[in-house]
């Protein structure tokens, strides 16, 4: 199934590039597509909803910026 | 706008920006105090760069040792360790400062195409059980009645029921005159009633309306990535390590190769000039950025970009290939000609035919019953199908059709007649020819393509051989493909690629030819939001039937690409430019060098943002003359 969320108050690309990384290396997401400008983060899981937004908060939490996430 | 104190970052920079100044104003009274001097400095490279050394220790543990962070807090740390101590606080600054400005042009051109989503509505007002409800827009179902009043956008695609009202369909089309709504009228999501009250029947649930269709393609447009922004990704993987690793061989490699310790401090001095310049962020940001814009530019005016790499098929297209109905032509019927017997007048002849065709639903029938709508409908009438009918009218019994019927009646039609013919009481009075009218902006939007570098133009259509050319003649279209079947569109396509050898741009309306918009280079599908297999093959989409559209979408591909490439160019030069002079010591040879170095990186990624902006706020340059 396939995902999107937007993700606020990412400021560059490279941050983006990070976040990315580290959503991808969670077990059950894959095919993480982040653009940074359009805030739009776009993930294949086999999960649910819930269990897809902690790993993508927890990833945030990890790369230490501040960063909103919301379904879409 | 923040608040100055509540910005942390401004205040960081000033701060910075204040030490450092306080640092020159020391040295020079204490005439390089050896101790007080780096004290003050280094308090202000603390203040200016303690979030970055933040962040590259982070890094470290990370094991990314190539992060932008950690280069940065190695060029000033490293300026500061050599005694260069003002250069060490300005790498930190103006890097600070780059930063700063890049965010500020992100969240502004975020924010210039946010507007675009604002056209989602989010509630909807529904009649239920004849009580007025609302509901969130989602919540519509197909078939409900939506109430719109003035002010209110409509939330779902729907059709009119009753009422009358202007609408405004500027967040669709970019159209700004408005469109007059009444019964049978079909309204897209995001338009906004502009006075009046209607009623309509939703026929699409808000997540697959227009607005929601729109929303969906310019967010995931930036998935589909240009050549340049490929180039980039691809580019900016080995750039860093490159830099980093020449920065390495220039601070060691000569020291070592002339025995001498005591040349390298100036040869250190030169590779943390290439640590300043290691960060392709000029091209990281600007170039995506540009094409940000490009796309949120075109969405604003109805342009629907699938992606960068649609600007690279629309610009390069040399051959641009249309459908002719529903395209070129209005894919109405209407009266082109009446050719009525002597003794006839033209408008009898019309109210007689309109008259008789008054009840029939046939487009034919509706362009001429269009012709004279006033003409009392005809009591009785016989359809004689194929051939045309028969009607029994105040005036006499008239009949309406072509030769065959003609014949059949016994009338006999002069040579060179031709259309659809009328017959009174067995007396031939007239033909009526009827005809697909060009749209009127045909013309000066071919004009335009040719301006633009299309070298030829070329029409597909399924009609016969004579009306094909006659509109192709009329709209100045240079080569006619008639009588295709719609799969043969596809194969004519192909022919004219093979033959023309250019990339070619395709325009139809996505209903019967969407492996054709799929075949072309650039794919352009008109009107096409409505339609899933349109926007699945189209590489762009109009949202509004005006060709006069595909002139501006290509102004904005080829702006935007320009934009790109310039970056590309003035970044990379600018950069390759400072490592050689780095290198071969012509910087370190004037006092400051290290500041060149930081004004051409900073000042490198500011200009190609600011170039990159262009895109985002030129939709006064492209809007339609």
């Amino acid at each position: 199934m396939t995902y999107k969320m937007t993700v606020s108050g990412l400021d560059c690309p490279n941050c983006a590039k990070k976040l990315a990384t580290l959503i991808e290396k969670n077990e059950g997401i894959s095919g993480v597509r982040l653009n940074f400008l359009s805030e739009s983060l776009t993930l294949d899981s086999d999960l649910d909803f819930d269990a897809v937004l902690a790993a993508v908060k927890k990833a945030v939490a990890e790369l230490g910026e501040k960063v909103t996430v919301k379904r879409r | 706008m923040k608040k100055l104190w509540n910005d942390k970052n401004l205040l960081q920079i000033l701060a910075g920006g204040i030490l450092l100044i306080a640092g020159f104003l020391v040295e020079h009274l204490t005439d390089g105090h050896p101790i007080a001097t780096p004290i003050v400095f280094g308090i202000a490279l603390a203040t200016t760069g303690c979030s970055v050394f933040w962040r590259a220790i982070r890094g470290i543990f990370r094991g990314q040792l190539l992060d932008e962070a950690f280069l940065m807090a190695i060029a000033s740390i490293g300026a500061f360790f050599i005694g260069e101590y003002a250069e060490g606080v300005a790498v930190m600054l103006f890097y600070l400062v780059g930063e700063y400005c890049e965010s500020r042009a992100v969240r502004r051109s975020r924010a210039e195409i946010k507007s675009l989503m604002e056209m989602c509505p989010d509630r909807a007002l529904v009649l239920k059980d004849g009580n007025e409800e609302e509901v969130a827009a989602e919540e519509v179902e197909i078939g409900d009645t939506v109430i719109l009043r003035p002010g209110a956008r409509v939330p779902v695609d729907a059709v009119v029921l009753s009422g009358d009202a202007d609408i405004n369909t500027a967040a669709l089309t970019g159209e700004s005159l408005p469109l007059s709504a009444h019964a049978g009228t079909s309204l897209k999501s995001g338009m906004i009633v502009l006075n009046g009250v209607l009623y309509a029947k939703a026929e699409r649930t808000a997540e697959t309306s227009a607005s929601a269709r729109i929303l969906t393609l310019v967010q995931d447009a930036s998935e589909r990535k240009s050549k340049q922004e490929n180039f980039i990704t691809a580019f900016s993987r080995f750039y860093t390590p490159i830099v980093v690793g020449l920065a390495v061989l220039v601070a060691f490699l000569p020291p070592i190769i002339l025995r001498d310790a005591s040349v390298l401090r100036d040869w250190v001095y030169r590779a943390l000039m290439f640590l300043v310049v290691s960060c392709p962020c000029a091209l990281v940001i600007s170039v995506p950025l540009a094409f940000f814009g490009g796309i949120g530019c075109a969405a604003k005016q109805g342009i629907l970009f699938k992606g960068g790499c649609s600007f690279d098929a629309l610009a390069s297209a040399k051959v641009a290939v249309f459908d002719k109905t529903g395209t070129l032509t209005k894919g109405e019927f209407s009266v082109t000609e009446v050719t009525p017997v002597r003794g006839v007048t033209k408008e009898e002849l019309l109210r007689l035919v309109s008259a008789a065709e008054a009840h029939s639903t046939h487009p034919i029938a509706r362009a001429l019953r269009a012709a004279a709508p006033d003409a009392p409908p005809a009591k009785s009438v016989k359809d004689v199908p194929g051939k045309g009918l028969l009607a029994v009218l105040p005036q006499g019994k008239v009949a309406v059709g072509n030769a065959a019927l003609m014949a059949d009646i016994g009338v006999a039609v002069p040579a060179d007649a031709s259309g659809i013919f009328v017959a009174k009481d067995g007396g031939y009075l007239g033909s009526v020819t009827i005809a697909d009218t060009l749209r009127e902006e045909v013309v000066p939007m071919l004009a335009d393509l040719k301006r633009s570098g299309i070298r030829k133009t070329v029409m597909l259509t399924g009609d016969h051989e004579t009306p094909a050319r006659a509109i192709a003649k009329q709209a100045g279209i240079d080569e006619v493909h008639a009588g295709l079947l719609p799969e043969e569109k596809y194969a004519a396509l192909e022919e004219i690629m093979e033959t023309e050898g250019a990339k070619a741009l395709y325009v139809g309306d996505g209903i019967n030819d969407a492996p054709v918009l799929a075949r072309a280079d650039a794919g352009i599908a008109m009107g096409g939001i409505g339609s899933d297999a349109a926007i699945e093959a189209a590489d762009v989409i109009l949202t509004s039937d005006q060709p006069a559209k595909i002139p501006i979408a290509r102004k904005i591909a080829k702006m935007t690409l320009r934009i790109a490439k310039e970056n590309i160019v003035f970044a990379l030069a600018v950069k390759i430019a400072v490592m050689a002079l780095a290198a071969s010591g012509v910087l370190s040879r004037f006092p400051g060098g290290m500041w060149v170095a930081v004004f051409a990186d900073v000042g490198v990624s500011l200009l190609a943002v600011l170039n990159a902006l262009r895109t985002v706020f030129s939709r006064k340059k492209t809007a339609p003359r």
